[in-house]
C-alpha cells in the first residue's frame, strides 16, 4: 500500500476551511531548522519522541544539497506529524561526520526515538541515504515506511523507492 | 409317499433340478455342513449297493453327477436353520441366462454380469467412442509429423507421456536426446511397432469397435521410414538455424558495444574540448580518455543494456560532492560498531546535577501506591494476616444463632448491645474507682 501524499490528511483539511491554523505553519516556513554543533545534534536525537528524525548532513551551498533541501522543506509540513527534519553542516560537526562515515554529501540519516534506523535502498550502505531524492513522493514514502517499521519495532526496513531513482556512488574503502 | 414306489418310501427332491421323484438316486444324504444324515435310497430303482462317494442328492438322469470337475454343489433348499449355499460356498455357478460370471470391463471401469453381451451394449460403445476420440487427435498430430518432422530445443514439457489405449501403457510422446527433441517421435515409434499392431487388433476384436477406425490408429512401417528421413532433414535444418541465431546474437552484442563506446566518447569529448590550447596535453588527455573508456567498458555491471539514457539525471547531471575519506584508524565509526556520539558521556556531565532515578517526591508517591496495594488487614478471606488484632465485631455472624433477616440487622443489634455493654463497663469502672 503506497498512499500518495499520506501525511497531508490533517493539514490540507484545515487549510481547506480557510482558517489559518497556527499549528500548520512550521517554524521555519522557508528554510529547514539547522543544527550547528554536536551538542545540538545530541539534543535533537535524544529529545525527538515518537517521530522519525531526519538529519541531512551536507553543505548549504552544494547544488545537490540544495536540491535535497528543496524537497525536504516542501515536504516538511506534510510530514510534520510523522517526522522532524533538520539540516546539519558537515564541517561544523566533525564527530558525526566521522562517526557516520560521510564521504559523499548530501547524506541523510534517520532516527526514531534515539535509535538509528537502517534502510536497505539496494545500495551498499544501509546506514544513510546518499544523494538527493528524485521526487517528493519518494521521500514521503520512505519516511512513512521508516515510521511504520519503527512503530513495529524494526531496526532495518526495506526502501520503497524504485532502485532506478536511487543515486549511485562508489563506496571506496581506503582508496581501493 | 413316492408316487412310483408307493408309500414305503417318502419321495425327495433332487437338489439341483428339484425333480420330485424317487427315481432319484438317494445317496447318503449329507447336509451341506457335513453332518451325517440318513440316506434314503429308493429300493425300487435299485440302489447301487453302496452309496457313492459324492454325497449329494442328485437325480441320476437329468443332472450330471457331482464328481465332474468344477461343477457346483446343488441348489440348497431353504431349510430352517441351514444357511444358504451361496453364503457358505464361494464357487461360481455355471448357469445359462442373464447371470453370467462377474467380469470387469476396463473401458467402462465397471463390473458387469452380462458375459460377452456387454460389449454390444450402448454404454460400452459410448465409452469406447469417447476413448478413441480422446486418442485420435494425438495420433493425428503424430501422423502429420511423419511428413515434416520438427526438431526443437529440449524443454521439460517434452517429458509428457501419452496413454496408448490398445496396449494400455504409457508412451513418451516426444523423442528427446540430449538437448534436442523430435516432436511426436516417441509416439510414432510406438505406433509403428508390431506389438502395438497386435494389441490394436486384439482391442478391436474384444471391444467390437468399428473396423474402419482401426486403420487410423496404426502407422505402417513405410510411414515410419519416411518419418525417419524427415527427422534427419529436420535435425540438419535445426542446426543451421541455431548457427544463424548465434551469429545474429553476436552481431547484436557488437552493435550494443559500439553504441556504448560512442556514448562514453561523446560524454568525454566536452571535457577535452575546453582545453584546445594545451596542444601537448591534447594527446595526453586523449590517452587519458582512452584508458577511462577502457576501464568503463570493463565495468558492465553498472550499466545494463537499455538504461544508459535513463541514468542521466543521476550521473551526468550533478555528481555527488566527495568529502575526504572519513577514516582515522584509531577511532571507530558506525560500520565498526563504536558507541554513537549521542550516547557517549558528556564532559560537563556531573552526578550532582543530573541524578539518575526518581526524586524524593516521586519516591514518596511510590510508597503511597505500595500501601494501597496491600489489602485491609481486617478483611476476611485468603491470606488473612493472623497476627493482626481484630475486634469483637470481626466475626461475620456476630455470634447470633437464631438469626433470620439481613446481616445488617444482626450487625445493628450487635452494635447496640456492644454500646450498652461498654456503658455498663464504664459505669462499673467508675463505681470501682470511686
Amino acid at each position: 500500500m503506497r498512499p500518495r501524499q499520506a501525511a497531508r490528511s490533517d493539514q490540507s483539511k484545515k487549510k481547506g476551511r480557510g482558517r489559518t491554523d497556527w499549528r500548520s505553519i512550521p517554524k521555519m516556513s522557508f528554510l529547514l531548522p539547522k543544527l550547528t554543533s554536536k551538542k545540538e545534534v545530541d539534543q535533537a536525537i535524544k529529545s525527538t519522541a515518537e517521530k522519525v528524525l531526519v538529519l541531512r548532513f551536507g553543505r548549504d551551498e552544494d547544488p545537490v544539497c540544495l536540491q535535497l533541501d528543496d524537497i525536504l522543506s516542501k515536504t516538511s509540513s506534510d510530514l510534520s506529524k510523522m517526522a522532524a527534519i533538520y539540516v546539519v553542516d558537515v564541517d561544523q560537526t566533525p564527530v558525526y561526520t566521522h562517526y557516520f562515515d560521510i564521504s559523499y554529501i548530501p547524506s541523510t540519516v534517520f532516527f526514531f526515538n534515539g535509535q538509528h534506523m537502517k534502510v536497505d535502498y539496494g545500495s551498499p550502505d544501509h546506514t544513510k541515504f546518499v544523494g538527493s531524492f528524485k521526487t517528493k513522493q519518494d521521500f514521503i514514502d520512505l519516511v512513512e515506511v521508516i515510521y511504520r517499521g519503527a512503530m513495529r519495532g524494526k531496526l532495518i526496513v526495506q526502501s520503497p523507492i524504485d532502485p532506478k531513482n536511487i543515486p549511485k556512488y562508489d563506496l571506496l574503502y581506503q582508496d581501493i | 409317499m413316492c408316487v412310483v414306489c408307493g408309500p414305503a418310501v417318502t419321495p425327495n427332491y433332487c437338489v439341483r433340478c428339484f425333480l420330485r421323484s424317487c427315481t432319484i438316486f438317494f445317496l447318503a444324504k449329507q447336509s451341506l455342513s457335513g453332518l451325517p444324515v440318513t440316506g434314503r435310497v429308493c429300493k425300487q430303482q435299485g440302489s447301487q449297493g453302496k452309496a457313492p462317494r459324492s454325497r449329494r442328492r442328485v437325480c441320476s438322469g437329468a443332472c450330471p453327477p457331482l464328481g465332474a470337475a468344477g461343477l457346483a454343489p446343488p441348489r440348497p433348499r431353504r431349510v430352517r436353520g441351514h444357511r444358504m449355499a451361496k453364503d457358505r460356498l464361494h464357487v461360481r455357478l455355471p448357469r445359462a441366462g442373464p447371470m453370467a460370471p462377474a467380469e470387469r470391463c476396463g473401458l467402462c471401469r465397471q463390473t458387469f454380469f452380462c458375459g460377452r453381451g456387454h460389449v454390444y451394449s450402448r454404454k460400452h460403445q459410448r465409452q469406447l467412442k469417447v476413448a478413441l476420440e480422446r486418442l485420435l487427435p494425438q495420433v493425428e498430430a503424430a501422423r502429420k509429423a511423419v511428413r515434416a518432422a520438427q526438431v526443437e530445443r529440449y524443454v521439460p514439457e517434452h517429458e509428457r507421456c501419452c496413454w496408448c489405449l490398445c496396449c494400455s501403457c504409457e508412451v513418451r510422446k516426444h523423442l528427446s536426446h540430449g538437448n534436442l527433441t523430435v516432436l511426436h517421435g516417441g509416439l510414432l515409434e510406438h505406433l509403428a511397432s508390431p506389438e502395438h499392431k497386435k494389441a490394436t487388433n486384439r482391442f478391436w476384436w474384444e471391444n467390437k469397435a468399428e473396423l474402419q477406425m482401426k486403420e487410423k490408429f496404426l502407422i505402417s512401417p513405410q510411414d515410419y521410414a519416411r518419418f525417419k528421413k524427415s527427422m534427419v532433414k529436420g535435425l540438419d535444418s535445426y542446426e543451421e538455424k541455431e548457427d544463424e541465431v548465434i551469429k545474429e546474437m553476436a552481431a547484436q552484442i557488437r552493435e550494443v558495444e559500439q553504441s556504448r563506446q560512442e556514448v562514453v566518447r561523446s560524454v568525454l569529448e566536452p571535457q577535452a574540448v575546453p582545453d584546445p590550447e594545451e596542444g601537448s596535453s591534447a594527446p595526453g588527455s586523449w590517452k587519458g580518455t582512452n584508458s577511462q573508456v577502457a576501464s568503463i567498458s570493463q565495468q558492465p555491471s553498472y550499466l545494463d543494456l537499455p538504461p544508459a539514457p535513463e541514468l542521466d539525471w543521476m550521473e551526468t547531471g550533478q555528481p555527488l560532492t566527495f568529502i575526504g575519506h572519513q577514516d582515522t584508524p584509531g577511532v571507530g565509526n558506525i560500520h565498526s560498531g563504536a558507541t554513537p556520539p549521542w550516547m557517549a558521556q558528556d564532559e560537563e556531565y556531573s552526578s550532582g546535577n543530573q541524578q539518575i532515578g526518581p526524586s524524593y517526591e516521586e519516591f514518596l508517591k511510590e510508597k503511597e501506591k505500595q500501601k494501597l496495594k496491600k489489602l485491609p488487614p481486617d478483611r476476611v478471606g485468603a491470606n488473612f494476616d493472623h497476627s493482626s488484632s481484630t475486634g469483637a465485631g470481626w466475626l461475620p455472624s456476630f455470634g447470633r444463632v437464631w438469626n433470620n433477616g439481613r446481616r445488617w440487622q444482626s450487625r445493628h443489634q450487635f452494635k447496640t448491645e456492644a454500646a450498652a455493654r461498654n456503658k455498663q463497663s464504664h459505669k462499673e469502672k467508675k463505681l470501682m474507682i470511686s
